[in-house]
């Protein structure tokens, strides 16, 4: 390296001291809160031993992590991870856009005010109470469903709890019906954003609606649709665990189709309580998360850079 | 890429520092500045402060400060040593001690969870405690038969002491009184669990929209509540018939496990067991109390009878199906032990020792302080109270579990308890037949593994077996064949081990 | 307005009046569910039109009412100190993160990101906030750990910054000899105010319905928020009724079990139902606002 080029450089990063200053509160909280703490992911790695310290505890290899393979679930908690993950990420942005795109239509502002808080009320009931509600659907003898619809539809009640095949949908739904309202908003606000002359002069060409979201609104929300995909990929083999235990109420019978790798850490270490076991659990589904977000990144790179994350 | 490669080895570089750095932290964590040491109050230099922790269950703390203060006006005196509480919400127990301890903070004298006892063992989280007990706890002996506190060691050691209390378990029915009386029900004929049929026959014939059975407590199966072997722990592997030659089997492949299937599945198909047992989150005492139960089945002990009357606002009646047995998971159910991060472990052996041998120590913990809690009764035997005139346990402001603290036989009675209860307790520990593997804990470190998968495969099949919601025939075999796939054997193996070890050294035959 | 318009608007308000019943009538539920008789709900279940009604479990939260209303006093000032300091640290770092001229600006995107998929757990952040930062029982610790700023709200911003902030804007604005910290607060802000209304309501929201901090960080019931002096009740009365065969006799006979876990969910929702309206207006604002300059 020349000193012209080094000079002209220098002089470039002054330019952006500001912004670097600018973004230090930020990446001070993300040091201590974020990659302080980093120092556990160790924990995965150790047999914790009190009277010896974290520090001084045995190295113990991946001896943790074996719990997760040697069992004939991991199959099963693999896959159902997975699927859910993915019909999730997919099915809960397409149905959080529509919703946006409607609420964007709607013009009266008391009408759109209420829609908006209305979808929202979900989110903020805690998933216990969730799994209450969901319970006086389906409860067996005093459920809505059970009591009230089968019989004026001439059918039979049926063991909500003990039948696995119903699950993938009840579960599906209830994480739609809770979690759409927060993407929406989003999206809300991700259309509120684009500059209103695209649709004006849409309109004077005579444009449909159909049309202009097409042509105007899906090419600008795309960014954040990528991203949120992007991230989404990153936090595959996560899944919500009040959604998999609460709900189903641990029912036995449903673990084919509820058991995900969250609830079957949960249950294997009820008893041990090992927190070496349960880092190890977090390694694992952050490290394949990590490694498929890499992909896609660079899979999305390779289209368009802009919509990368990094 | 490269820019991210660049950003990992940054990465890298902050992690091995912050390692050092945390390393030096954590090594040094003895030192701890924890914010407990209270100076202000008149300290003469030889008094010294421990930190107690145990759990809470009632909200109403706003007493507890004052019983605080009362308790260490005792123990300064007698034996130079203040009490800090840290009274630990009962829901967050298990979390909250996992912090302290990684955490390296002060805490002198816990309560010991039965269920994480040999764990916190392995974790090396408690210390031996014979020494200590010699020098200091001699009333803490003398509490107890040498049977019960000998149950307690670990390799030879013990780590933690038992609460005294009903220190075996048997087994029962709990029933409706007003119903039993009603159709003429003569319960000491109820011997057996045909007789419980008959029973809910006449019950479900008579009262239909009542439930016979209902489970003895929200996500408890009803073979939980009706044990007929020595679970050794976890029930990974148990002693039949409490002896066996201390030859250790699968509970799951017991005959006799397959029969009391069998018939819950049947009294389910009958319709004598509620029909969502297996989701139900209703509590047992809010069934029984909407006159929606009948009965339930629940571990017993003297003076069971009244404590459920009390807990769900209806005569109950019991009656026992299991003889009393006492196994090392019935005393080990509730324990006190001193953590491993204390400085001041002769002191708090010395307020363990109060806690099992000064009755004015005991009844503080367990009742308040007299005129304020509780009132003794007048014209009854010395250790008769009740509460002061117009108070009740809901505006009293101060409410404690009383097999919590220490020595419970030193505790007063409740005017509506039984007087005698204590009496009846003692010799319902001392009759009670111990097991052959009582004193034996299992550690379960060489086989976490196993233990984990094992788990997830109990927890997936045990409820709905064992409230009759899915049928045995074509559940069980496939239980038990997930059970082996995921090492159930190599556990039982394990035990088995250390079960023969233990007998050796105990010269058990 | 064609008739193209219209139908979608109608379609618009079918559809979103569907979802928006699914959203409501379990809220009814939950709501008639903390009024009904707790005997009602053992026998009958769940329901509208309960046969007879009870207000048990609103007299006993009445009677810890001095708690509770503490408890709203912390939450309310967590969450508004909270959400703030979020705002500005989170658009702070946002912001020249979005700035794809600037060196670094991927590695550190790159830094940002990697925080949403490893962390080091309960434990090691607990000593470092602990032993570390001695904030325990402090009010910091209601709003400093795991919630001030989230790499995932950073991120969404950033892409918002990419998007909607046109790049000619801040090049005139540079021209002009505008200094970064005047372009960001008075272009980028005020471009963007949809995204830092949308943001500025999830951290309210975090901060309102936390619980965790509270768990870890607080001994000191004096600094519970709202959530941790509800769930502490709750989870003394399912500890109680999961270990009945305790000897827990004259304490559980004082606590109304299956109503009460409604009426908490109740008396925690319905004052962010109350402020949501006033929200929602600034909200809304924002947005048109937002709208009309961008």
């Amino acid at each position: 390296m020349n000193t012209t080029t080094r000079r002209k450089r220098g002089a470039r990063l002054r330019r952006f001291i500001p912004l670097y200053i600018m973004m230090l509160p930020g990446l001070a909280y993300l040091f201590i809160n974020n990659y302080l703490p980093m120092f556990g992911l160790s924990i995965a790695f150790k047999d914790i031993n009190y009277a010896k310290g974290i520090w001084a505890s045995d190295w113990v290899g991946l001896k943790n992590f074996e719990y997760l393979f040697k069992t004939t679930d991991a199959y099963i908690i693999t896959r159902n991870t997975l699927l859910y993950n993915a019909v999730f990420i997919v099915l809960g942005l397409l149905i959080a856009i529509a919703i946006a795109i409607l609420l964007n239509e709607i013009r009266g502002k008391m009408a759109r005010g209420f829609y908006q808080s209305v979808i929202l009320l979900p989110y903020l009931i805690s998933i216990i109470l969730v799994s209450y509600l969901v319970y006086a659907m389906l409860s067996v003898d005093a459920g809505f469903i059970n009591k009230t619809i089968l019989p004026m539809l001439g059918l039979d009640p049926i063991s909500w709890y003990l039948e696995p095949k119903y699950w993938p949908y009840i579960l599906t739904i209830v994480h739609i019906w809770k979690g759409a309202g927060y993407s929406c908003i989003i999206f809300l606000a991700a259309i509120l954003s684009i500059d209103r002359e695209y649709y004006e002069a849409a309109e004077l060409d005579g444009a449909s609606k159909w049309m202009q979201i097409r042509k105007i609104t899906f090419p600008m929300i795309t960014p954040i649709i990528t991203m949120l995909t992007l991230l989404g990929i990153g936090r595959i083999f996560y899944s919500d665990f009040g959604l998999f235990y609460q709900v189903p109420m641990n029912s036995g019978a449903l673990y084919e189709t509820t058991n995900v790798i969250d609830t079957y850490v949960f249950r294997g270490l009820m008893q041990l309580g090992d927190i070496g076991m349960s880092a190890a659990a977090g390694f694992y589904q952050s490290l394949v998360g990590f490694i498929l977000v890499l992909v896609s990144n660079y899979i999305v790179r390779r289209f368009d850079k802009d919509n990368a994350l990094f | 890429m490269k820019n991210i490669m660049r950003g990992a080895t940054l990465l890298m570089l902050c992690f091995v520092l912050i390692l050092s750095a945390c390393g030096k932290g954590g090594n040094g964590s003895g030192s701890e500045p924890g914010g407990s040491a209270n100076p202000g109050n008149q300290q003469d230099g030889k008094v010294e402060e421990i930190t107690v922790a145990f759990p809470l269950v009632s909200t109403s703390q706003q007493d507890l400060q004052l019983v605080e203060d009362e308790i260490n006006k005792i123990s300064e005196e007698k034996i130079k040593v203040r009490v800090k509480f840290l009274p630990i919400n009962a829901g967050e127990w298990a979390q909250r001690m996992n912090l302290i301890f990684s955490g390296g903070e002060t805490l002198d004298l816990t309560f010991v969870s039965g269920l994480m006892y040999s764990n916190m063992v392995a974790k090396g989280q408690l210390i031996e405690l014979d020494e200590l007990l010699d020098a200091h706890g001699e009333g803490i002996k003398q509490a107890f038969d040498e049977k019960y506190l000998n149950a307690t060691k670990i390799n030879g050691k013990i780590y933690s002491v038992p609460t005294v209390r009903d220190l075996a378990g048997s087994y029962g029915l709990t029933m409706r009184k007003d119903m039993v009386d009603k159709y003429n029900i003569d319960i000491d004929a109820i011997q057996t669990l045909d007789d419980v049929e008959n029973l809910f026959k006449t019950i479900k014939a008579n009262e239909p929209h009542v439930v016979p059975l209902v489970p003895g407590g929200v996500g408890q199966s009803f073979r939980e509540n009706h044990v007929f072997v020595d679970p050794l722990g976890d029930f990974m592997g148990v002693l039949p018939d409490y002896d066996n030659d201390l030859k250790i089997v699968n509970m799951y492949e017991m005959p006799e496990y397959k029969a009391f299937i069998d018939r819950i599945r049947k009294w389910y198909l009958e319709g004598y067991i509620l029909p969502d047992a297996a989701t139900n989150k209703t509590t047992t005492f809010e069934l029984i109390k909407s006159g929606k139960a009948f009965s339930y089945m629940a571990l017993q002990k003297p003076g069971f009878a009244a404590q459920e009357s009390k807990a769900s606002g209806t005569q109950m009646v019991t009656k026992e199906l299991l003889a009393p047995v006492a196994t090392t998971s019935n005393v080990t159910n509730a324990l006190w032990g001193i953590p491993v991060n204390s400085k001041h472990q002769e002191k708090a052996m010395q307020f363990l020792n109060l806690m099992y041998s000064d009755a004015d120590i005991v009844n503080l913990f367990d009742w308040g302080i007299e005129g304020k809690h509780y009132v003794k009764e007048k014209g009854e035997a010395d250790h008769i109270i009740s509460y002061p005139a117009g108070q009740d346990a809901t505006t009293i402001g101060y409410n404690m579990l009383g097999w919590m603290f220490g020595n419970q036989f030193l505790s007063y009675v409740m005017k509506t308890d039984d007087p005698d209860i204590w009496k009846k307790t003692a010799e319902f520990n001392s009759t009670s037949r111990p097991s052959k593997a009582l004193g034996f804990v299992f550690d379960a470190s060489a086989v976490k593994t196993e233990v984990a998968a094992v788990s997830n495969v109990v927890t997936q099949y045990k409820l709905p077996l064992e409230t009759g919601s899915v049928d045995p025939d074509k559940l069980l075999p496939e239980f038990i064949a997930k059970l082996k796939s995921a090492g159930m054997d190599k556990i039982i193996a394990e035990k088995q081990k250390q079960l023969d070890e233990w007998a050796k050294n105990n010269s058990v035959q | 307005m064609t008739k193209e318009y219209r139908g979608w608007r109608w379609s618009a308000h079918i559809i979103l009046g569907l979802f928006a019943l699914a959203c409501i009538l379990p809220f009814v539920l939950l709501f008639t569910s903390s009024v009904t008789d707790s005997k009602v709900i053992v026998t009958e279940g769940y329901t509208f039109f309960p046969s007879s009604l009870s207000f048990a479990a609103y007299d006993y939260l009445w009677q810890n009412s001095k708690m509770i209303f503490n408890a709203y006093g912390i939450t309310i000032l967590t969450t508004v100190v909270g959400t703030t300091a979020s705002l500005l640290m989170t658009s702070m770092l946002a912001y020249p993160l979005s700035r794809k001229d600037m060196p670094g600006g991927m590695v550190l995107a790159f830094i940002v990101f990697f925080t949403l998929l490893f962390n080091g757990g309960l434990v090691p952040t607990y000593m470092v906030y602990t032993q570390l930062f001695d904030i325990k029982n402090t009010l910091l610790a209601q709003i400093v750990p795991w919630l001030l700023m989230n790499g995932f709200n950073v991120l969404l911003m950033r892409a918002f910054f990419m998007n909607s902030v046109p790049k000619p804007v801040l090049e005139s604005a540079s021209i002009d000899g505008a200094g970064e910290f005047t372009i960001y607060y008075k272009i980028v802000l005020q471009l963007s105010l949809p995204i830092m209304a949308t943001i500025g309501l999830f951290q309210a929201l975090a901060y309102w319905n936390d619980w965790n901090n509270g768990l870890v960080f607080v001994t000191d019931a004096g600094l519970f928020n709202l959530q941790n002096v509800l769930n502490r009740i709750m989870s003394d009365i399912e500890f109680l009724s999961s270990n009945a065969s305790m000897g827990s006799g004259s304490i559980i006979a004082q606590l109304p079990s299956e109503t009460f876990r409604m009426a908490i969910a109740v008396i925690g929702i319905l004052p962010i139902l109350i402020a949501y309206p006033f929200f929602q207006k600034f909200f809304v604002k924002g947005l048109t606002i937002g709208a009309v300059k961008g």
